[in-house]
C-alpha cells in the first residue's frame, strides 16, 4: 500500500510541477496532478469522483461569492472610499488612532469573506493611499496591505484554514472566534506600527486629492445599515434559532448586499458587478473547486492517508519546529488545499496528543497566510503588489515582510505548543 | 482583473469558438457522467425480503403526519411474539456510512421471529443520508454482499441528510432544546438533531418522528446502531443512559466472556442532540448506542474500495495502531463485515436476554437471528434471502 | 415556517441559477483558455446542485 500511494503520490507531484513547469496557473495544475493521480492509481478519469470533489466546496463558495458581491457593491457605492476619507479627515492629527482604524479597514473584508484577496481589492488599494501620504516608502506600504490582508483572511468569522480542516476532523466550527481574533489582531497592529515607524504626519490634502471622492449623499447610515442588516441576521438566527427559518451566510450576504445596492446613491449595475465578481473570484473559487478533486482523488488512491498516517508518526517536536516553513509552504503550493491536505493529519496528532485541537488550529491558521507570497502560487502577493502600483522587485517586497511575517510565526507555532493553556479563549 | 490573468489569449476568429465547444462538450459530458451516476445511487432500490416473523409494516409518518411524502418517511417493520412481552426498537442507517448497522438491522428483518415480546425495526434512519456519499470521501456509491442466491446491492451512505432535501445549512447549528452549539453540518446529523421538533428541518423532523414512535408504542429499550473509526475512543462499546446502566453492564459482561470484548459507557448528561441521551431523557424507552470498528472511516485510510468498506483490510491504519494512536485493536485480517455485522446481532440479542433476565414479568426472546460466530462461519450473505423468490407481499424496498 | 423554509430554499436555488448564467456568460466572453477550462470545472456543481442530482 505504501509504494502503491507513494507512487500515486509521485506522479500528482510531477504532473503538478510540469504543469507548473508549463505555465499553467495552480489551479489547473492540481487538477492536472488529481487526473494524474486517478490515472496512476488505476481508477481512469472517474467522472463521479471529479464531480463530487469539486461539488465538496459549493456552500463556501456561494459565501465567497455573496460576500465578495457585497463588499463590491459597497465600494462601487462609494461606501468605502466615504469611510476611508471620513477616518483620515477626523483623525489626521493621531498617527496610532489612524493606524488603528486602517488596520480595522483591512482586516473586515478578509475576516467577513475569508478571502485576502477581498480585503486587498476593497480596501487595499485605498488604505495604501493613505500609508504613502504618511511617508511611508510604498515597498512596506505593500508589506502591510498583503500581511494583513493575509491576516484578515484568517480572522473569524470566516476563516477556511479553519473550517475546512475542522470540517476533514469531524470537528464543530465553534469556539474560534477569540482564538482566532486575539493574534489576527496583535499580529495586525504589530505589522502596522512596527513597518509604518518611520513614517510621519499624514500629508491630507495630498490624501483627500488622490483618494476617489464618494458620490454625493453617501453617508455613515448608507454605509452601516448593509452590515446591520447582515448582523442582525445573525443574531436573530443565534437568539431565536427555533422560532426563524434556516437563513444560512451566503443569503445573509446577499441579504446585505442588497441592502447596499437599494442605499446607493448612485445607480449601479448589478449585473455587470456581479460578472465582474465572478471573473475576480474565478481564481479562488477555482482553487477551492479544483483543492476539492484533488483532496477527493488523493482519499480515493490512498495518499491522504499516506500522508495523514507519515504525519500522525512524526517526532512531535520535529513537528512544532518546522510548523512556521511547512504551512506556509503548503499553502503556497497547494492554497486552501492545505488545510485538509496537512492540516487535518496534524489535528489529528496534536488531539491525540491531549493538545487543544481549536487554538492549534487556530495558531496554524494564522501562520498558513503567510505562504500567499511564495511562489509557486504568490497568489495574493502578486496581486497586492498590482493593485499598490508597486514595481520593484518582488523579493524587495518579501524581504520587507520578514520581521512580521516571523512575529506571526512565532505567535503561530507558540498557540499550537501551548494550546491546552491558552484553551480558555475558546470559551467553551 | 489581474489574478485571474493566467492562460495565453487566441484572437483568432473560429478557434476559440471551437475551443469553447470541445471544452463544453467535455462539460456536459462530465455532468452526464457523474450525474447519472449521482441519479442512480439515490434512485437504487434495496429490497428486503420479509421475516416470516413480520407482522406489518408501517411507514414513520403513520407517527408524525410531518415526514409524509419525505424522502426520510422510512419503513417501520413490527414482530409481535408469540406471547406478550416487552418491546424492543432496533435502529440501523443512523449514519449510512457505516454499513454493519444497517446491515445488521437488515438481518433481523429477514430473519427475526418474536417468541415472547415485540420488536420493532428500522433499517434507514435517516434514509435521506442513505441517499448521499460524503464529499471529499471518495466513497463507492454502493456495495455487494455476496448471497447463496447472487449478490445483494445496498447503497452506501454519509453521515449527514442529503443537501438536496435539506438545504441551505445553518451559519451555526443551535441545538432544540438545549441551545448548544454545534457545528453547522450537524444540523443534517440524525445523532445530533434528538429529540426533534415538528416544525423544524427534516432532519428533526426524522428525529420527532421516531421520539413520537418510541413514545406511542411505548418501546422498553430503544437500540441506535453505530460504527465508528478506530481513533475515536468511542468504539467497541455500548454507550447507555443512566437507566439502562445495569443492563448494559450485563450485555457488556456476557458479550466479553462468552463472544467477544465489548465495552459500557456512560451517556454524557451535558453532550446533547445524541440519541443516547435525548431518547432516554424524553421518553420511558431505555437507550442503548452500539459502536463496532469500521476502518474505512479511519482519517488514516489507504484506498477507498469497497474491498476496504467490506475487509476493514488497511495497512495505514494498522501503521496508526503500531504508533499507539487508535482506541481499537487492528491487524491483518482487518474488521471484516461480518464480523462488525455479528457483533451487533449478538449484543441485540444478548440484551434480550440480559433484559429477561433483569425483567422476567416482561421478557423478549427471538429466534432466526444469527449471533456473531455464525454470521462469521456462513458469511451475513448466508442470512440474506432471495428477492425473487419471496412470498407475495413479503417483498419491500428501502 | 415551513412555507418560508421551502422559500428560502427556492432562494438560494435561484442564486445557483444566477451565479450558473454569469459563469456561462464570463465562459463564453473570456478569450483565455484557461479561464475557459476553469469556468467549466466550477460550474459543474452549480449544475449538479441546480439539476438536483447532487
Amino acid at each position: 500500500m505504501t509504494a502503491y500511494a507513494g507512487l500515486v503520490l509521485a506522479v500528482m507531484v510531477v504532473v503538478y510541477i510540469a504543469a507548473k513547469l508549463f505555465k499553467l496557473s495552480t489551479e489547473l495544475a492540481m487538477f492536472a496532478a488529481a487526473l494524474g493521480g486517478a490515472l496512476a492509481g488505476g481508477f481512469g478519469l472517474p467522472a463521479r469522483h471529479i464531480a463530487e470533489g469539486a461539488m465538496t466546496y459549493l456552500d463556501i463558495n456561494l459565501i465567497f461569492i455573496t460576500a465578495t458581491l457585497f463588499m463590491n457593491i459597497l465600494k462601487e457605492a462609494g461606501g468605502i472610499a466615504f469611510v476611508v476619507r471620513r477616518i483620515i479627515g477626523r483623525f489626521h492629527r493621531s498617527r496610532a488612532l489612524l493606524f488603528v482604524l486602517l488596520t480595522v479597514l483591512l482586516l473586515v473584508p478578509g475576516a467577513l469573506t475569508g478571502a485576502g484577496s477581498v480585503t486587498v481589492l476593497i480596501t487595499g488599494g485605498l488604505v495604501a493611499i493613505v500609508l504613502q501620504t504618511m511617508g511611508i516608502s510604498r515597498v512596506r506600504t505593500v508589506a502591510i496591505v498583503f500581511i494583513i490582508a493575509g491576516l484578515s483572511a484568517a480572522a473569524p468569522p470566516v476563516s477556511l484554514w479553519a473550517m475546512l480542516t475542522a470540517a476533514g476532523v469531524n470537528m464543530p466550527y465553534i469556539g474560534f472566534f477569540m482564538p482566532l481574533l486575539v493574534p489576527c489582531v496583535v499580529a495586525a497592529l504589530f505589522t502596522i506600527f512596527f513597518l509604518g515607524r518611520r513614517s510621519g504626519e499624514i500629508d491630507l490634502e495630498k490624501a483627500l486629492q488622490e483618494l476617489p471622492a464618494p458620490p454625493q449623499g453617501m453617508s455613515w447610515l448608507r454605509v452601516a445599515f448593509p452590515f446591520v442588516v447582515f448582523v442582525l441576521l445573525i443574531v436573530i438566527g443565534r437568539v431565536w434559532p427555533h422560532d426563524t427559518p434556516v437563513v444560512g451566510l451566503p443569503l445573509m450576504f446577499l441579504c446585505a448586499a442588497a441592502a447596499s445596492y437599494a442605499l446607493s446613491p448612485i445607480r449601479l449595475d448589478f449585473l455587470r458587478i456581479s460578472r465582474e465578481t465572478i471573473e475576480q473570484l474565478l481564481p479562488l473559487i477555482g482553487t477551492l473547486t479544483c483543492v476539492g478533486v484533488l483532496v477527493q482523488i488523493m482519499t480515493l488512491t490512498g495518499v491522504r492517508g499516506l500522508l495523514a498516517v507519515t504525519t500522525v508518526t512524526l517526532s512531535v517536536t520535529l513537528v512544532f519546529a518546522t510548523l512556521f516553513i511547512v504551512l506556509p509552504v503548503s499553502e503556497a503550493v497547494l492554497m486552501w488545499g492545505a488545510a485538509p491536505v496537512i492540516g487535518v493529519p496534524l489535528v489529528l496528532l496534536f488531539n491525540t496528543m491531549g493538545l487543544n485541537p481549536i487554538v492549534a488550529l487556530a495558531g496554524m491558521s494564522v501562520i498558513w497566510p503567510l505562504g500567499d507570497a511564495l511562489p509557486p502560487t504568490a497568489i495574493i502577493g502578486r496581486l497586492t503588489v498590482d493593485v499598490v502600483g508597486y514595481k520593484d522587485a518582488y523579493t524587495r517586497f518579501l524581504k520587507s515582510c520578514i520581521v512580521p511575517a516571523v512575529f506571526i510565526m512565532i505567535i503561530g507555532t507558540l498557540m499550537v505548543i501551548f494550546s491546552s493553556e491558552l484553551s480558555f479563549l475558546t470559551g467553551l | 482583473m489581474t489574478v485571474a490573468g493566467n492562460g495565453s489569449e487566441n484572437r483568432g476568429g473560429g478557434a476559440p469558438l471551437v475551443r469553447k465547444l470541445v471544452l463544453g462538450a467535455l462539460g456536459v459530458l462530465l455532468l452526464v457522467t457523474s450525474g447519472l451516476s449521482f441519479y442512480r445511487h439515490r434512485h437504487l432500490e434495496e429490497p428486503v425480503v420479509l421475516s416470516d416473523g413480520v407482522t406489518e409494516v408501517k411507514k414513520l409518518s403513520d407517527y408524525f403526519d410531518g415526514i409524509r411524502g419525505t424522502v426520510n418517511d422510512c419503513n417501520v417493520y413490527f414482530f409481535e411474539g408469540a406471547e406478550p412481552g416487552a418491546t424492543m426498537f432496533v435502529m440501523g442507517g443512523t449514519h449510512p456510512e457505516e454499513p454493519a448497522a444497517r446491515l445488521a438491522a437488515w438481518l433481523i428483518a429477514e430473519n427475526a421471529v418474536m417468541e415472547q415480546g415485540r420488536l420493532i425495526v428500522v433499517l434507514s434512519g435517516n434514509r435521506s443520508a442513505t441517499t448521499v456519499t460524503r464529499l471529499g470521501g471518495a466513497y463507492p456509491p454502493d456495495f455487494a454482499i455476496p448471497t447463496d442466491w447472487g449478490a445483494q446491492t445496498f447503497r452506501l451512505g454519509d453521515r449527514w441528510s442529503n443537501p438536496l432535501d435539506q438545504w441551505p445549512d445553518p451559519e451555526v447549528y443551535i441545538h432544540y432544546p438545549s441551545r448548544q452549539y454545534l457545528a453547522y453540518v450537524d444540523a443534517r446529523n440524525l445523532n445530533r438533531t434528538w429529540p426533534g421538533r415538528p416544525d423544524g428541518t427534516l432532519t428533526e423532523r426524522t428525529t420527532y418522528a421516531l421520539l413520537e414512535l418510541i413514545r406511542r408504542e411505548n418501546v422498553d429499550i430503544f437500540i441506535d446502531l453505530h460504527e465508528a473509526e478506530l481513533q475515536y475512543p468511542v468504539i467497541s462499546t455500548i454507550v447507555t443512559h443512566e437507566r439502562g446502566e445495569e443492563l448494559a453492564i450485563f450485555v457488556s459482561m456476557m458479550l466479553s466472556d462468552e463472544e467477544f470484548n465489548i465495552g459500557t459507557e456512560y451517556s454524557p448528561k451535558n453532550l446533547h442532540g445524541l440519541s443516547h441521551r435525548e431518547v432516554g431523557d424524553a421518553s420511558q424507552a431505555i437507550s442503548l448506542l452500539f459502536e463496532a470498528p469500521e476502518p474505512f472511516l479511519d482519517a488514516t485510510r489507504g484506498r477507498t474500495t469497497r474491498e476496504q468498506l467490506l475487509t476493514g483490510i488497511d495497512e495505514f491504519v494498522m501503521k496508526a495502531g503500531e504508533h499507539g494512536l487508535l482506541f481499537e485493536h487492528i491487524d491483518e485480517s482487518g474488521w471484516p463485515i461480518d464480523v462488525r455485522v455479528g457483533r451487533h446481532t449478538s449484543t441485540v440479542l444478548q440484551t434480550m436476554e440480559a433484559w429477561t433476565e433483569l425483567y422476567p414479568d416482561r421478557p423478549l426472546s427471538c429466534r432466526g437471528v444469527p449471533r456473531y460466530a455464525e454470521v462469521i462461519a456462513e458469511g451475513l450473505g448466508h442470512w440474506l434471502h432471495d428477492p425473487s423468490e419471496a412470498a407475495p407481499g413479503r417483498l419491500v424496498t428501502e | 415556517m415551513a412555507i418560508l423554509q421551502t422559500l428560502i430554499t427556492v432562494l438560494y436555488y435561484g442564486l445557483i441559477a444566477y451565479v450558473a448564467v454569469i459563469l456561462i456568460w464570463n465562459f463564453s466572453k473570456t478569450r483565455k483558455w484557461e479561464q475557459e477550462v476553469l469556468y467549466i470545472i466550477v460550474l459543474i456543481p452549480f449544475l449538479l446542485r441546480l439539476f438536483r442530482l447532487k
